[in-house]
């Protein structure tokens, strides 16, 4: 009877087990989903930012055109006069599935415009990274850990940041296919299953399609099975989980354009395809292993080493010669500043110049995955005890990818995930201890009854199934028939372990107060991601807010200017502006911009650089030997904007200085120090930029006084000679000028007249008689 | 400055102008300043890095040349009784001098006549410390060509210029004299022999540790190794060290106010100093290495009371560390974090 009944309350308890999991991650699902909202509920439901603007227009284009225009188009209305190959040149994989999005929802006959699909891509990508997160988590350490996992990535700031409602931008999705080919891969290693193992190639595809951090992958899971093949744990699961990936892998990735070669050509790759080699070579020895008897193998080995030393020398020559005699060692700028963090600070200013490149200090680590870094090493050191395949993953991942988050600030994004998954372990584990230890030590329980005692048994009997199951899991796991005799077999066996298991407790009252304290982390935790949510990371800086003693002020400028330029300048004119205002501009002006947020072409953005650092004369020559008709500025000196192009000012004279070595940068500083005061040098104070920005500001205030930088300016009365003003929005943060149209030749006094009339300002735009 | 030119080219300089020097200044002081110069040269050429010994009568005779001088020159503060005293950092201070005008000469040689490096020691040069009114150590000197009064016109040091050692100095140099540094050349750690060596010692060596790996008993083996490395992995990047290496930071500064005080935290969210990184970082790490503890280790221990005391230290250490870090991060970065209760309650 006994025999009978025990099984029933167990396979009852796991059922609900399932379902309360399923129901807590649809719940975490909701609240990943949800707590991006702030931007809308507190902005508007609004693209943000800069990169996001391209995207849109890209999906813009994608679901009005059809994928075949989308895949041969031509924007000229960037880069004027190079224009650029959209196609070939963007990471097609966010336009793709936003575009996707909206044609289902379509067909569904729910009309949702294709801003508001772009607007909310990134939060219902978040709750599906958060499900992955569970299932990779639960790979590594079981459902526990998974569960736990999930729920804190719902919510960690750092992948918030760039998930924000209107932030429309590759790592939306990146950061879900990201984790999500890590699980099936370790699905695969775990398994020995090709089915997910092609199933990873596929995953792997879309992630090449979405974002270039998917160099990343093709690093970290080769160096995890070099891991393993060195640390002797080669099996042939691992080399079902990894071959498949590099050859449908490769295969897949060149078929995105914007990869294409590089798959097979650059350096980020090559560390995939020698370890395919070094497997190979694993592979056969293991096999030769088994074939013949240890004294021949031994001899084998002497001879094979020695034969395949030379060999392996010769190629690893040619190899190195090959990558030597390219300038950047066949590295991408990016990944180089990786790997010598120094670089990029030396050699490429555009890199150095982004302020998420820069390398972050330790409050960004505690504003980014806050609670979340103290909890890693305890996950970190339980991932060892046991260690397994998966678990040796997992650390890999932490190790390498907290190293990087260490030398640029953005890939915190990258570390977020895994900080999530090895602090969900920690806690978990915790958490298990502790409640173990209230469970078997509460006076009621305590007392040796019989039923109880059975209870108790059961519930433990429970566990260890679970944690037997999860080990054995980690380490040889044979084919599916294989498993579920084991699976019996464990059952049977866990009576024995449940009387060792059940002496590894803590004293009550100790194991109460941690987990208070434990709880009192999370609500921090929780607390802190709301506030960086709400606070922090919600607003779109294109509509800016600032609260002051008399209420909430709105500046929306940007738009402002962007919808003056549409309305009242010709469709083909062309707009300068410094780069990181392109996106918007064709965007939302629909203007043809000489640089954007594309850094493709330095020498391209150097120019314009230089023509805002150079005197108005030779600034002008340089933009209209460039067509432009409108020059853009960004000014914050009038409401203290500080992200304005005045502060961004040193980067045009480094960036131009670096192409056209007439700009100095010493020119521009006063004793090292960057000043717009009267102390400033004359250089500075002609430059086009310091009058473009500052022409008739000592008319708001009779001073001249800037919010920003907080002094008064230095040259306050100025004209201009080749430039007017044509447009300045409500708080001045947009000024617009016009190039002047080059002077007819006239003799004597009438050309004083003539310079006058044109001084003034005058509603009509065809001011040139050639018009 | 017209000097200063004439006197560089003085071997292909067009008669007319030597006139015209001459004219201007007198014969006899031209002549003394030709062989200062020479002198000097001769000395920069005897040291090894291009640092001059400077004594109280050499300095009388450079300061008695006209103003403007032909060259600036630079000095360096040094007492030999104070080289003990590992807080000043003199030493440090002294090779980075030297790292800083060996590598002006070699990037410059055709300037090797513009710009002087002396050193000069408290104990036997008193007189001269008091010319320039110093009185504190560490302290850098610079003297542009037009200096008349030493204590006004010359131009000090800040210790933000030799926080980042060599390559400040040389930034100070060239943003105050105008003369172009270069890069500054560190003799590197390892020559090309030993390089050369090393190469062929892990080329001999990889056969006999690939024998041994496929047997399977190398450090590589050993978890805790992993382990041991993937933490220390954790906590050298969380407590920005990288930031630290890219930005030369310092591990503290002198306090501006009051020179006896180091600062060891910065406020500010966008900098952080070498030691204040490290401390933090200890902090982050120290909580989950404790709770790792009492999950694995504390759990195996079999008396109650050890188990007990033990989990209250752990407890209070991991209470108070995370206290820290919260009450450092608010003070550092300004960022008042706070929760949305419903406004009835408040």
């Amino acid at each position: 009877m006994a025999a009978l009944e025990t099984p029933q309350p167990s396979t009852l308890r796991h059922a609900f087990g399932n379902v309360l999991s399923i129901f807590v991650l649809l719940l975490i699902g909701v609240f990943a989903f949800s707590i991006r909202l702030f931007s809308v509920i507190k902005y508007e439901s609004v693209i943000h930012e800069f990169d996001p603007y391209f995207n849109y227009r890209v999906t813009q284009f994608l679901t009005k055109n059809g994928i075949y225009d989308f895949w041969n188009w031509f924007d000229d209305r960037t880069w004027y006069p190079l224009g650029r190959v959209i196609g070939g040149t963007v990471y097609p994989g966010l336009t793709l599935t936003a575009g996707t999005l909206w044609r289902i929802l379509n067909t569904l006959n729910i009309p949702l415009s294709v801003e508001t699909v772009c607007v909310f891509t990134a939060p219902i990508f978040s709750a599906f990274a958060s499900w992955a997160t569970y299932l990779l988590t639960k790979e590594v350490k079981g459902v526990g850990a998974g569960l736990t996992a999930a729920a804190l990535l719902a919510m960690v700031p750092s992948y918030i940041s760039r998930s924000v409602a209107g932030s429309y931008d590759n790592e939306a999705v990146a950061i879900f296919a990201l984790i999500f080919t890590f699980y099936l891969y370790i699905k695969a290693l775990n398994t020995g299953s090709l089915f997910y193992a092609t199933l990873n190639a596929i995953a792997y595809f879309y992630m090449v399609c979405s974002w270039g951090g998917y160099t990343f992958i093709i690093n970290l899971i080769p160096m995890h099975v070099l891991l393993c093949i060195v640390t002797g744990r080669y099996s042939s699961r691992l080399y079902i989980a990894y071959a498949p990936l590099v050859v449908l892998g490769t295969l897949l990735a060149s078929l995105v354009p914007v990869v294409g070669f590089n798959a097979v050509m650059t350096s980020e790759h090559f560390a995939s395809f020698l370890v395919f080699i070094i497997i190979h070579v694993v592979a056969l020895v293991y096999y030769i292993k088994g074939m013949i008897s240890p004294q021949m193998f031994k001899v084998a080995v002497t001879l094979v080493v020695s034969v395949g030393l030379i060999v392996c020398g010769a190629v690893l020559a040619v190899l190195i010669a090959l990558v030597a005699s390219s300038p950047t060692k066949g590295w991408s700028g990016r990944s180089l500043s990786l790997l010598d963090p120094t670089y990029a600070s030396k050699y490429i200013p555009i890199i150095a110049s982004v302020s998420e490149h820069q390398p972050p200090t330790w409050p960004s680590y505690f504003m980014d995955i806050n609670v979340l870094a103290f909890l890693v090493p305890a996950g970190i050191i339980a991932c060892f005890l046991p260690l397994s395949d998966a678990s040796s993953f997992a650390v890999l991942y932490i190790a390498t990818s907290v190293y990087f988050s260490g030398v640029m600030v953005r890939l915190m994004l990258v570390l977020a995930p895994a900080a999530c998954i090895m602090s969900g372990i920690a806690l978990s584990e915790a958490f298990g201890v502790f409640t173990r230890s209230i469970k078997f030590q509460l006076p009621g329980v305590s007392q040796n009854s019989p039923v109880n005692a059975g209870d108790a048994g059961n519930v433990m009997q429970n566990d260890v199934v679970k944690t037997e199951k999860s080990e054995d899991s980690l380490k040889e796991r044979p084919s599916r028939k294989n498993k579920k005799k084991e699976k019996d077999k464990v059952e049977r066996a866990s009576v024995v372990p449940q009387i060792e298991k059940r002496l590894l407790v803590l004293p009550l009252e100790a194991s109460i107060i941690a987990i208070f304290l434990l709880v009192l982390l999370g609500a921090f935790y929780v607390v802190h991601c709301v506030w960086a949510a709400a606070e922090a990371y919600s607003a779109p800086s294109i509509v800016l807010t600032s609260r002051s003693h008399d209420g909430l002020h709105v500046f929306d400028d940007f738009r402002e200017a962007y919808g003056w330029l549409r309305h009242n300048t010709e469709v083909d004119d062309k707009v300068a502006s410094w780069w990181d205002y392109g996106y918007q501009t064709t965007a939302m002006a629909n203007r043809t911009v000489i640089v954007d947020n594309n850094t493709w072409n330095n020498t391209h953005i150097a120019t314009v650089g230089t023509a805002m650092s150079s005197p108005e004369k030779a600034a002008w020559e340089i933009f209209n030997s460039l067509d432009v008709k409108y020059v853009l500025v960004v000014f914050g000196g009038l409401v203290g904007y500080p992200s304005d192009d005045i502060n961004k000012f040193l980067w045009m004279v480094r960036i131009g200085g670096g192409v056209f070595p007439h700009i100095k940068e010493p020119d521009y500083l006063r004793d090292g120090q960057y000043r717009i005061d009267s102390q400033a040098t004359p250089t500075m104070l002609n430059c086009l930029m310091y009058k473009l920005s500052y022409y008739r500001f000592v008319e708001t205030d009779g001073k001249g006084f800037d919010r920003v930088r907080n002094t008064e300016i230095g040259k306050k009365y100025f004209k201009l000679t080749h430039f007017e003003e044509v447009f300045t929005t409500h708080h001045w943060m947009v000024r617009i000028y016009k190039l002047k149209p080059p002077k007819n030749r006239i003799r004597g006094k009438t050309k004083k007249a003539k310079s006058k009339a044109s001084s003034k300002r005058s509603g009509t735009p065809k001011k040139n008689p050639w018009h | 400055m017209a000097i200063f030119t004439t006197l560089a080219t003085a071997t292909s300089v067009v008669p007319l102008l030597l006139l015209i020097f001459n004219l201007l200044t007198p014969l006899a002081l031209s002549l003394s300043s030709d062989s200062i110069i020479s002198e000097l040269s001769a000395l920069q050429f005897q040291s090894p890095t291009g640092v001059i010994h400077l004594t109280d009568p050499l300095l009388r005779r450079i300061l008695a040349l006209p103003t403007p001088r032909p060259f600036h020159f630079l000095l360096f503060f040094d007492a030999q009784s104070l080289h003990s005293k590992a807080e000043l950092s003199l030493p440090t201070l002294k090779t980075e001098f030297s790292l800083v005008s060996s590598s002006f000469y070699t990037n410059n040689p055709d300037q090797k006549a513009l710009l002087f490096f002396f050193d000069i020691e408290f104990q036997e040069s008193q007189s001269s410390f008091a010319l320039f009114g110093v009185s504190s150590l560490p302290h850098i000197r610079l003297i542009p060509p037009s200096a008349t009064d030493l204590k006004k016109d010359s131009i000090p040091m800040d210790a933000s210029d030799f926080s980042r050692l060599a390559e400040s100095m040389a930034e100070f140099i060239e943003s105050r004299s105008r003369l172009s540094m270069g890069p500054v050349h560190r003799p590197p750690i390892v020559s090309k022999k030993q390089i050369a060596f090393i190469t062929v010692a892990i080329l001999i060596w990889t056969p006999f540790f690939l024998k041994k790996l496929i047997a399977g008993n190398t450090v590589l083996q050993d978890k805790n190794i992993w382990m041991a490395g993937a933490i220390f992995v954790y906590f050298f990047s969380v407590s920005g060290a990288m930031f630290n290496i890219i930005r030369k930071m310092p591990m503290f500064l002198l306090d501006r106010n009051d020179p006896s005080k180091l600062v060891f935290f910065y406020q500010g969210s966008g900098m952080q100093l070498g030691a204040e990184g490290f401390a933090v970082g200890f902090l982050y790490t120290i909580v989950g290495l404790l709770l790792a503890f009492v999950t694995h280790v504390l759990v195996r221990v079999k008396n109650r009371t050890v188990q007990r005391v033990t989990m209250i230290i752990v407890l209070l250490v991991s209470f108070l560390a995370v206290k820290q870090v919260v009450f450092l991060d608010n003070w550092k970065t300004g960022y008042g974090i706070h929760a949305y209760w419903p406004s009835s309650w408040q």
